[in-house]
């Protein structure tokens, strides 16, 4: 069973914009676990099923249990997300394999009460790089108003033999969100704009 | 004192050189994001009034929220001032080396020793890393740790990132010998 080394929670709060008036503020939450890969030292393609499920499962709880706990609960999440960064002897598909199941993204949305689809970011990384995880609308994922990221970073991880594995979430839209939304789109073609294809 | 951003990091360690740490060791670093008092005065001589109107409401807002997010009892603390490129570290200085600034940590934590500080000057997304030591005494070795810092977009030029840090305990593993019992 993969052991969780150290687990980061981060909270960021805006209040305001570059020279704006305040705002909410503006919540958006992390949690990022360093685990060691269950497959390092495997070989490329190797199979990945018997760890994943056990380990994406308590990762999900773990991380997800830190998010609500900082931002209020499972009502105050808005927009929801989530990200993986391998270190640097692994795959890419390691850490896929722990945020692409359904026993990571189904209990993330349980716990959140959502229904979209998760926004992600995955990648392989030295330690201290940070990740830009994006989030969307838990139940609406087309809301546009909720498009945003929130990034986490963990200084000495991961080693190369890790992955990190990040939940988040958002407890409303972006500061002064004013961009419209589909329902409110012009239909634009490329002949619209006259642009050369 | 205007805040455009508070960011706030808790970092558990579960195990450390290979070995599990029950219970986990705990860190929390806030860092608010706020405007330089000074920014655009020139150069200003007599730093006192933007202390008295900044630091005491400064401390009230970051004590109680670093204390809260540890969620355990503080054994360590430490702080830090990094200000933007446009501004003098003496501005970041008079902000945190003050005890309007620093005794709201104090009273809130029953601490009574300095507060271990990094001061510098470094532009937006710039890591830092703050010193920490016990709260009563600062010579307790097990107690001497560093917490790391980040926030991607400040300071911007104008701007002065203000933190606090604390544990709930010293090094995941301590083992070093006291103070002087080397001699």
């Amino acid at each position: 069973m993969s052991t969780v080394r150290t687990i980061v929670t981060h909270v960021d709060e805006v209040w305001a914009e570059p020279g704006g008036p305040r705002v909410g503020p503006v919540r958006r939450a992390a949690a990022a676990a360093v685990v060691a890969n269950p497959w390092a030292g495997r070989p490329v393609g190797c199979d990945l099923g018997a760890e994943a499920p056990e380990l994406a499962a308590r990762l999900a709880v773990e991380l997800t249990g830190r998010l609500l706990e900082r931002l209020g609960g499972a009502a105050a999440v808005a927009a929801f997300g989530k990200g993986a960064v391998v270190g640097l002897d692994g795959e890419v598909e390691h850490g896929a394999a722990l945020i692409h199941t359904p026993y990571f993204g189904n209990l993330l949305r349980e716990m959140t009460g959502g229904t979209s689809i998760i926004a992600f970011a995955d990648d392989r990384s030295a330690a201290g790089s940070p990740l830009t995880v994006p989030l969307w609308h838990k139940t609406a994922a087309a809301t546009r108003s909720h498009y945003q990221t929130v990034q986490i970073r963990v200084p000495d991880a991961p080693r190369p033999d890790e992955i990190v594995v990040v939940a988040a979430a958002a407890a409303g839209p972006r500061p002064h969100p004013r961009i419209g939304d589909r329902t409110t789109d012009a239909d634009v073609t490329l002949e619209d704009v006259k642009q050369p294809v | 004192m205007k805040i455009r951003r508070i960011t706030t990091t808790v970092e558990e360690v579960h195990s450390e050189g290979g070995r599990p740490v029950d219970p986990p060791a705990r860190v929390a670093v806030v860092a608010a994001v706020i405007d330089n008092p000074w920014a655009g005065a020139g150069f200003v001589e007599d730093l006192a009034p933007g202390i008295e109107e900044v630091a005491p409401e400064l401390g009230a807002l970051l004590a109680p929220r670093v204390v809260e997010a540890l969620g355990a009892p503080v054994e360590a603390y430490g702080k830090a001032a990094i200000v933007g490129l446009d501004g003098e570290v003496e501005h970041g200085s008079a902000l945190i080396h003050t005890l309007r600034f620093g005794d709201h940590l104090r009273k809130a934590t029953g601490a009574g020793t300095l507060l271990p500080a990094v001061e510098k000057r470094a532009p937006a997304g710039a890591t830092f890393d703050i010193p920490l030591k016990h709260i009563t005494d600062a010579t307790i070795r097990s107690h001497h740790q560093t917490a790391e810092a980040r926030v991607p977009d400040a300071p911007r030029p104008g701007e002065i990132v203000v933190a606090l840090a604390v544990s709930a305990q010293g090094r995941p593993q301590a083992r070093l010998a006291p103070l002087g019992s080397e001699l």
